[in-house]
């Protein structure tokens, strides 16, 4: 057989991904093997486990619906109108992208404390942050906005400006250009960053965990769940939670993955 | 009609003037065209007017209105680029049809004064574009869709159609047709156009009026035939790639039998003359440019007496190269004192007399044919 550079090429690349491929797979299948499957049946029959998968959807999907009101906007701010502002705008809903998890909490948590002068604001008009869902919903906000607003964003980016500018003078004002043109033609951007803002929001654990002060049924989502089986020792409760909470990542991700797809073969 | 008028219009991109006191006016129903070399702002100019660019001084009045504080989609001055910017999720009816769903537009329709708003299909079937209506604008030509881009236009019954090289991407098959389009929807509509081409085959083919765009100015303006003929100046002259340029020197002028004099300084310097028809506003001695189109330059049968026209500015001189191109013989003749004339003829004539590479010829400038540019700075030797 006759080896040349591009098949060495081809091989080693091959090789490589898929070995590494096979350890993440090995390494995640591996909870499984560490239970039985009576024990797994069992616990997935426990009221808590499913309480706790249920908050964590109901909290997510008020987290997207938010991410969706507020992050169009501001996408198309970012997109459309590129300024001095803009970029402002830009760099603080990117931060919380590199600011750790557990300080975005922390800081929630300090912020809306009875202590601080605006915690004390919301406290007296009935509204409590600090170990309750609002709180909850308030950081993974912070956490899963940078995904959605920068995917709706590389999204808008891929309109053709000349196309909109000629839109406009045929008559289409700044609504008609965005409910008519901008959103149809984004419509697999915003649904692949709903996706990812979603399982980011699902998956959150370190600045929920800051702020949910870690109540059973009221405050304990999924990732918090299986933290806490662990704890007792209650290893198959917390291979079951962790079991689904993969799958659910599994399912979204390829939800994300097949309209980030399509996207880009649309333009 | 003075349907638009633009007065005194400024411009600068980061420093750099693009724009320099623009003044233009369209009168209503014509097709006018801005000419000029790529770069030169014919494009800017357009976006200004439509409202996509706001210029930095100046006014624009449509219908005597002043527009410079409405948005693009209260102007009702629709821009058609050189490509067809179709909306890639919507089909061609859908795509058409956008403009008349707007609620800009809806409004409009109500008290409209310009009432021969036609029916989407109507105007598919002016354009010629019937069948296409559930087609995809990645499913149709590159022609089809630019005509689907004028009918996405066409149906919101506009003041005024900018359009922005709208041919520019077109083969030449297509590109005939869609001018013979442009201008059967003139005559049929009476919509007014204003078009920006660098082609000089769009200006004469279409346009009733054009303005030659050089240097951020209007530099010269008139019916494409007349700026063609007479250039107002070398700038204009040379943009519109004017052949037989010839320098001289006002000799004689005689306004009575209206004729000008002028002594050339091309070639071998020697006593070549030229006499042309009076043009007003030169004096004796001034140094001169003048130009003939080449299709002007009559080239005498040797075997018959010449008629009095003929009679004029007469060279003789030998071919010394003839190209044949799409519809004319190109030649090229150098007269005995080295001045060389381009001459356009048709290919039959150019077979009847016989004509030939190296043949010797008698060439005539018909006078009433020269025109005489101005010229700033005397020629130094």
């Amino acid at each position: 057989m006759n080896f040349n550079k591009n098949k060495i090429f081809d091989i080693l690349v091959y090789i490589i991904s898929f070995s590494f491929f096979i350890a993440l797979a090995l390494l995640l299948s591996g909870i499984f093997f560490q239970t039985s499957l009576n024990l797994f049946i069992k616990e997935l029959k426990d009221i808590r486990l499913w309480n706790s998968i249920f908050l964590s959807f109901k909290i997510s999907f008020i987290v997207i619906l938010i991410n969706l009101i507020v992050g169009i906007p501001l996408a198309y701010i970012l997109s459309f109108k590129r300024s001095k502002i803009s970029f402002i705008l830009d760099l603080i809903s990117t931060l919380p992208l590199t600011i750790s998890p557990l300080v975005i909490g922390f800081a929630v948590l300090i912020t809306m404390g009875s202590l601080n002068p605006i915690g004390r604001f919301f406290i007296d008009r009935g509204i409590k942050f600090v170990f309750t869902p609002q709180g909850i919903i308030l950081v993974q906000l912070i956490i899963s906005f940078p995904f959605f607003v920068n995917i709706a964003k590389t999204s808008f980016d891929s309109i053709d400006r000349k196309m909109l500018d000629s839109a406009k003078t045929i008559g289409a004002s700044s609504f008609d250009s965005l409910f008519k043109i901008i959103l149809p033609l984004s419509y697999n951007g915003i649904l692949a960053g709903l996706a990812m803002s979603w399982s980011r929001s699902m998956g959150e654990y370190a600045a929920t965990q800051m702020v949910s002060g870690v109540i059973p049924n009221v405050t304990e989502t999924a990732p918090i769940e299986v933290f806490v089986k662990t704890g007792y020792g209650n290893y198959p409760a917390a291979i079951a939670i962790a079991s689904i909470l993969m799958l659910i990542s599994m399912f979204s991700l390829g939800i994300f993955k097949y309209f980030n797809y399509k996207t880009r073969t649309n333009n | 009609m003075k349907l638009l008028e633009i007065k005194n219009i400024y411009k600068s991109f980061s420093g750099k003037k693009v724009l320099a006191g623009i003044n233009l006016n369209i009168e209503s129903g014509e097709i006018s065209s801005i000419f000029g070399y790529s770069g030169e702002g014919k494009s800017t100019l357009l976006k200004i007017i439509c409202g996509i660019i706001k210029q930095d001084n100046g006014d624009i009045m449509l219908n005597g209105k002043n527009i410079n504080n409405l948005e693009p989609y209260e102007r009702r001055a629709v821009l058609v680029m050189d490509e067809p910017l179709l909306f890639p999720h919507m089909n061609v009816f859908e795509n058409i049809d956008f403009g008349s769903k707007l609620s800009s537009n809806k409004k409009r329709h109500i008290n409209n004064n310009r009432n021969i708003s036609k029916s989407t299909k109507e105007i598919m079937e002016l354009l010629g574009i019937r069948g296409l209506e559930k087609r995809y604008p990645d499913e149709i030509s590159m022609g089809q869709a630019q005509r689907v881009s004028l009918a996405r236009a066409l149906i919101v019954n506009p003041e005024i159609i900018l359009m922005d090289e709208p041919f520019s991407n077109l083969d030449i098959i297509s590109k005939t047709k869609v001018r013979k389009l442009i201008k059967d929807i003139n005559n049929e509509l009476k919509i007014s156009m204003l078009l920006v081409t660098h082609d000089i085959e769009d200006v004469l083919n279409l346009t009733d009026k054009m303005f030659i765009l050089n240097n951020g100015k209007i530099q010269d303006s008139g019916k494409p035939k007349d700026v063609l003929k007479k250039p107002s100046s070398m700038d204009a002259a040379f943009l519109l790639g004017t052949e037989n340029i010839f320098e001289g020197i006002i000799s004689e002028i005689d306004e009575k039998n209206n004729s000008i004099k002028i002594k050339l300084l091309n070639g071998k310097q020697g006593n070549s003359y030229i006499e042309t028809d009076f043009q007003g506003d030169f004096e004796i001695n001034e140094p001169v440019f003048f130009v003939i189109r080449p299709e002007e330059i009559i080239i005498l049968r040797e075997d018959r007496q010449t008629s009095k026209p003929v009679k004029e500015n007469h060279f003789l001189g030998r071919i010394i190269s003839s190209v044949f191109t799409s519809r004319m013989m190109e030649i090229l003749i150098r007269s005995e004192d080295a001045l060389e004339f381009k001459v356009l003829i048709p290919f039959h004539a150019y077979e009847v007399m016989n004509l030939f590479e190296g043949k010797t010829v008698n060439i005539s400038l018909k006078k009433s044919a020269i025109h005489i540019i101005k010229r700033k700075k005397p020629i130094k030797f």
